[in-house]
């Protein structure tokens, strides 16, 4: 009961703090953005190749319809990319902002004399940030994804596990960042938790070039190990790996034509003991911080 | 909750339990006229929920330390349901740690705190709790009404009770009509109003107020004072932190003087102030004469001008020593008894520990 409580008064909180707003207007931006690229750069392509059609006759390799698919799966990767990180940063703000400050400022003494357990707060201003990024997330990629298919008759592999690891992301980023909040003052933990993300990041880059033929498995295990630091990349190029077309995936064309594909994407599924590390990673974050919170001086 | 407990919640039962100080003894009842209630009924065992015997703050041997620095010593207190009590001490003392440590905010490094017998950490013990912080921070960006109602909702206070309260109570802070302003654009004043209206809120059993007036004019002072005295009446437990001797001596039975962590004193005001009883004399002239002819007679504690202070053993000397001083040629504006002020006790106790 009183984790809604706290929840509520944390959604009242963004309103207030015009988070919300400023959330919507950049976001309607980021959407109408990619609407208008997307399709002024897939029509002229598609022109383009109309053109070269008509004076070479015969069959390509890919086709043009292939190149056309190659091109929407970019810019929708790159569109989602862009989607997964305003959101994680987001969430690395909003989780670092959430406890510290309070502490700080000493807002949180009256409300944690209340009847009121410190689990129960932590709880409450997770649910509220994971709530409202849930929404961003599922919202704007949403809008994007229906934008290609609009457009360009794009079929992403899987919509709902691409989404649905693209919030987990947010989960992992939120949980961490709230750790992160009741360990250090607000800025310390803003410092540590752009680190660590670009670290992730960082991990991810290392991994992919480790998987360039002829392959580097010392480079490829190094990023595994920064990944499990903070999952949060890993669990990207995870989702990213079902926002491809399953035509695309199975052809291998994409991986094939365009060289060993984007370094910011993956053209394979996520190793499923990676996936448990990142589900797990949440409620480790979490049970860390409400151990370290309860027993914290106010 | 009803009210309807006995106005004297004093256990009857033996002398009350008191902290280690010089004048730790405290034999007599407090200095609160109260009308007899049913207490002989009381001294029965002592029943869970019963608010008359279980004491309302009692702590013993608290102790913490924040790293090196050690901000409470050995504080042991006990403070009685439907008592006012003032806990003193110059800034730095102990106040706010204690009071943070009754409710759970801060954890002890030793020895124990309870609030009505229950431990602060647990919720349910501070439901029957208000708290005014020292620093009266609140999330600003939220208007008064909504912090009052977002208490009133971890409070347990429902949608009705909350609607009927806070207007209530917003009105009797002096903050009718400014319910709907945020916080952010309150006056100091304002919010230290609010805090205390965020105390009162969900008509508890005990507040706890640091430093409740630092923000606030004469006048809130005042309101601050009848408020306390309001809460008082209606049998609420008030544990005041305060540096502010006459607002104390105006409300509080009991206090306790901290320094560095250790209660130095603690009792009803006038035992605090000592069996030692002054006379204040005004005169047309201060000379070595007068000062060796009143010195026979008691000793002499301060000159101001033509005014002495003469600490003695009786007031019964009082005519004499008038008709002595107009024999001897001085001529005597007046002789009035004055009993130690709280300041003079506070500022002998903590001067006396800091030159140790």
């Amino acid at each position: 009961m009183n984790v809604l409580v706290v929840a509520r008064w944390t959604l009242l909180e963004a309103r207030r703090r015009r988070l919300l707003l400023a959330g919507v207007v950049l976001s309607v931006a980021f959407v109408a953005l990619f609407a208008v690229g997307f399709t002024l750069l897939y029509h002229s392509q598609e022109r383009s190749l109309v053109d070269a059609q008509a004076q070479v006759t015969g069959p390509d390799s890919l086709g043009p319809r292939g190149e056309l698919l190659a091109l929407s799966t970019v810019l929708v990767v790159l569109g989602l990319y862009g989607v997964q990180f305003l959101a994680a940063l987001l969430s690395l703000f909003l989780g670092a902002a959430s406890v510290s400050p309070e502490v700080d400022s000493g807002a949180l003494h009256a409300v944690l004399a209340r009847p009121l357990r410190r689990l129960d707060y932590l709880l409450g201003r997770y649910l509220a940030l994971v709530g409202l990024l849930t929404a961003y997330v599922v919202l704007m990629s949403g809008a994007l994804l229906l934008t290609a298919r609009i457009v360009a008759g794009y079929q992403a592999g899987d919509v709902t596990r691409a989404v649905g690891l693209m919030v987990l992301q947010i989960y992992i980023l939120i949980a961490v960042s709230l750790l992160g909040s009741t360990v250090l003052p607000t800025l310390a933990n803003g410092v540590v938790m752009l680190a660590l993300f670009g670290l992730a990041w960082l991990g991810g880059i290392i991994a992919f070039i480790g998987t360039i033929p002829p392959g580097n498995e010392l480079m490829a295990n190094l990023g595994t190990a920064v990944s499990l630091l903070l999952p949060a990349d890993a669990v990207w190029r995870g989702a990213s790996y079902h926002v491809l077309p399953s035509s695309l995936v199975a052809a291998s064309a994409f991986t094939d034509q365009a060289g060993p594909g984007l370094p910011f994407a993956s053209t394979a599924p996520m190793a499923p003991a990676m996936l448990s590390w990142a589900l797990a990673y949440p409620v480790a974050c979490l049970s860390l911080a409400v151990a370290w919170f309860r027993r914290r001086d106010l | 909750m009803s009210r309807t407990a006995s106005p004297d919640p004093r256990p009857a039962a033996g002398p009350r339990p008191l902290p280690a100080g010089p004048s730790s003894a405290d034999p007599g009842p407090g200095p609160r006229p109260l009308p007899a209630g049913p207490s002989s009924a009381e001294q029965a065992e002592p029943t869970a929920g019963t608010r008359s015997v279980v004491p309302a703050v009692a702590t013993s041997a608290l102790h913490k330390a924040f790293g090196r620095r050690i901000a409470l010593h050995d504080l042991t207190l006990q403070v009685g349901a439907g008592e006012v009590f003032g806990f003193l001490g110059p800034n730095g003392a102990g106040k706010t740690t204690a009071m943070k440590i009754l409710l759970g905010l801060v954890a002890p490094t030793g020895g124990q705190a309870l609030i009505f017998g229950r431990p602060p950490t647990d919720p349910a013990a501070r439901r029957r709790v208000g708290y005014l912080p020292e620093h009266f921070r609140f999330q600003e960006w939220a208007t008064g009404t909504e912090l009052l109602q977002f208490h009133g909702r971890l409070a347990g206070l429902g949608t009705a009770e909350r609607a009927e309260r806070i207007p209530e109570l917003l009105e009797r802070v002096g903050l009718a009509g400014r319910g709907g302003e945020r916080v952010r654009r309150y006056s100091k004043g304002m919010t230290q109003r609010l805090g205390l209206a965020l105390a009162i809120l969900h008509r508890p059993d005990l507040v706890l107020l640091d430093e409740p007036t630092s923000a606030l004019d004469p006048v809130g002072r005042r309101d601050v004072r009848e408020l306390v005295r309001e809460l008082a009446a209606d049998g609420v437990t008030i544990f005041l932190n305060s540096h502010l001797l006459t607002e104390v001596e105006a409300v509080c039975d009991r206090v306790a003087i901290v320094n560095q962590g250790r209660v130095v004193a603690s009792g009803p005001l006038d035992e605090l102030a000592g069996p030692v009883v002054q006379l204040r004399l005004l005169l047309d002239r201060v000379d070595r004469d007068l000062l060796a002819l009143v010195g026979r007679h008691g000793e002499v504690t301060r000159v101001e001008g033509t005014a002495v202070t003469l600490a003695v053993d009786t007031l019964d000397i009082a005519p004499d020593l008038a008709t002595l001083l107009v024999r001897s040629g001085y001529r005597l504006f007046g002789l009035v008894p004055v009993q130690r002020s709280l300041e003079d006790i506070f500022v002998d106790l903590v001067g006396e520990v800091r030159e140790q």
